[in-house]
């Protein structure tokens, strides 16, 4: 379960990371079960924003930030956890394979502190889970957009996130390409039981993987199945 | 060709926080420290020299600290031309290296971020490597400036054979002396090591953008 209540944010930009938004009013309580969530609403909406208020990346001005136990922001408290220290999964809107990496060591990236034969053992896992096994010795520049899709994908979740941000995924890739990778996720929300966070713009995505949908409209969230968390 | 060496090396080191903090912090008033580093650019070497040989003296807080610290003066030491040349190259290596930095798509930053990288390990990881021809651009501008440089030694080191004489003004020496054959192989020498350095710079920048494209193709 993840919670974000009233969490308002202007965007500001974290001292060591670039900005990914530009300054933005948003106003959000919202509590997201475990399964996928769908996020939806128009361009400008505050999807990403919270997204990355969730994940760290912006920090908000008021309000807190819970994944299960675990608080990562409440600006009561003063808890601000760096966001390398949040266990987050988060394939952004555009792909960011690391370049001079290979396929293989883009994955192991996050797990690197972990014991070597652990580290082995979850890489072969993911590399079987989507198909991407034969690329394991490629660069990001030898390979196609839906395998880089996946290469993303796979590297969120080995990492073992407690919370995955997905946002907008599989825009740009054809259907077929989109079923596979659908496919993958779904078999993997059944695997891991953790809140999967998914922004698109897609009906048939929404209907293919969404357990509940969320609107959002000018930094607002309009609509969510459940009521909010109370306070 | 000792003293290029040094320079470059000592500058890869010392431009690379400077430059890092250029092309990330948040600071407003930032634009002050990168006048000050650019400031050689637009220096004369006399001047820049000049100012270096009165902090140097025996006089200037550089050179007090210098013999509190070591027993002898900094000017026409080895030292002492070392640090002005530091100084005289600095925006060689950092510009660069902050270029270089700056360039660095921001994305995979937050990408390394997430995947729990620290501060300190997406330097390490994502932002030297891919910053690798800004970095053999710093150490080899830094070298061939150092090699060609006249004013500032001759305010700062003198013209000490074996210690503080440098190829620029040797070159000098021997054309006053009318030994045009001499100063001729030597400018020919400072050409050729400035057309490979050059060479190697656009080579290794040409090379890094063939393998290290990023995925554009959405």
């Amino acid at each position: 379960m993840a919670r974000v209540r009233k969490a308002r944010a202007a965007a500001h930009r974290r001292a060591s990371l670039p900005p990914l938004a530009p300054p933005f009013v948003l106003d959000v309580t919202l509590e997201i079960p475990a399964g996928i969530s769908i996020l939806l609403g128009p361009s400008g909406a505050g999807k990403s924003t919270l997204l990355d208020c969730i994940a760290g990346l912006v920090r908000p001005d008021v309000g807190c930030v819970r994944v299960g136990q675990d608080v990562w922001f409440d600006s009561q408290k003063s808890i601000d956890l760096p966001v390398h220290q949040r266990r987050v999964g988060y394939v952004f809107q555009s792909l960011a394979l690391f370049p001079h990496l290979s396929v293989e060591q883009n994955i192991v990236y996050g797990i690197a502190q972990r014991a070597p034969q652990e580290r082995s053992q979850r890489l072969e896992e993911v590399l079987q889970a989507f198909g991407i096994a034969d690329l394991r010795g490629r660069k990001p520049a030898e390979i196609s957009g839906g395998e880089a899709q996946r290469v993303e994908l796979a590297r969120a979740l080995v990492t073992d996130p407690q919370v995955l941000l997905l946002d907008e995924p599989m825009s740009g890739l054809d259907e077929e390409l989109k079923a596979g990778i659908i496919a993958d996720l779904r078999a993997w929300r059944t695997a891991k039981n953790i809140p999967i966070l998914y922004v698109t713009h897609s009906k048939s995505e929404a209907q293919a993987l969404g357990d509940r949908r969320i609107v959002m409209r000018a930094g607002k969230v309009i609509d969510q199945p459940s009521a909010p968390m109370p306070g | 060709m000792k003293l290029a060496a040094c320079v470059a090396a000592l500058l890869l080191a010392l431009g690379m926080p400077i430059a890092y903090w250029l092309a990330y912090a948040t600071w407003r008033a930032k634009f002050l420290l990168e006048a000050v580093v650019a400031l050689p650019l637009v220096l004369p070497p006399t001047v820049l020299g000049f100012y270096a040989l009165l902090a140097m003296g025996p006089h200037g807080p550089l050179g007090k600290f210098w013999y509190a610290a070591f027993g002898h003066g900094l000017a026409f030491t080895f030292g002492g031309l070392l640090l002005a040349s530091m100084f005289y190259s600095l925006p060689f290596a950092v510009q660069p290296l902050m270029n270089a930095f700056e360039g660095v798509d921001p994305r995979l930053l937050n990408a390394a971020a997430v995947l729990g990288a620290s501060p300190w390990r997406r330097f390490a990881s994502v932002i030297l490597p891919l910053s690798l021809p800004g970095m053999v651009a710093a150490v080899v501008l830094c070298f061939a400036h150092t090699l060609g440089e006249f004013g500032v030694v001759l305010m700062v080191g003198g013209n000490l054979p074996g210690i503080t004489r440098t190829a620029s003004i040797a070159i000098y020496d021997n054309v006053q002396a009318l030994q045009y054959g001499e100063a001729n192989r030597m400018a020919l020498v400072l050409l050729c090591v400035s057309f490979v350095v050059l060479a190697i710079v656009y080579g290794v920048n040409r090379h890094a953008r063939r393998l290290w494209t990023p995925w554009t193709g959405r």
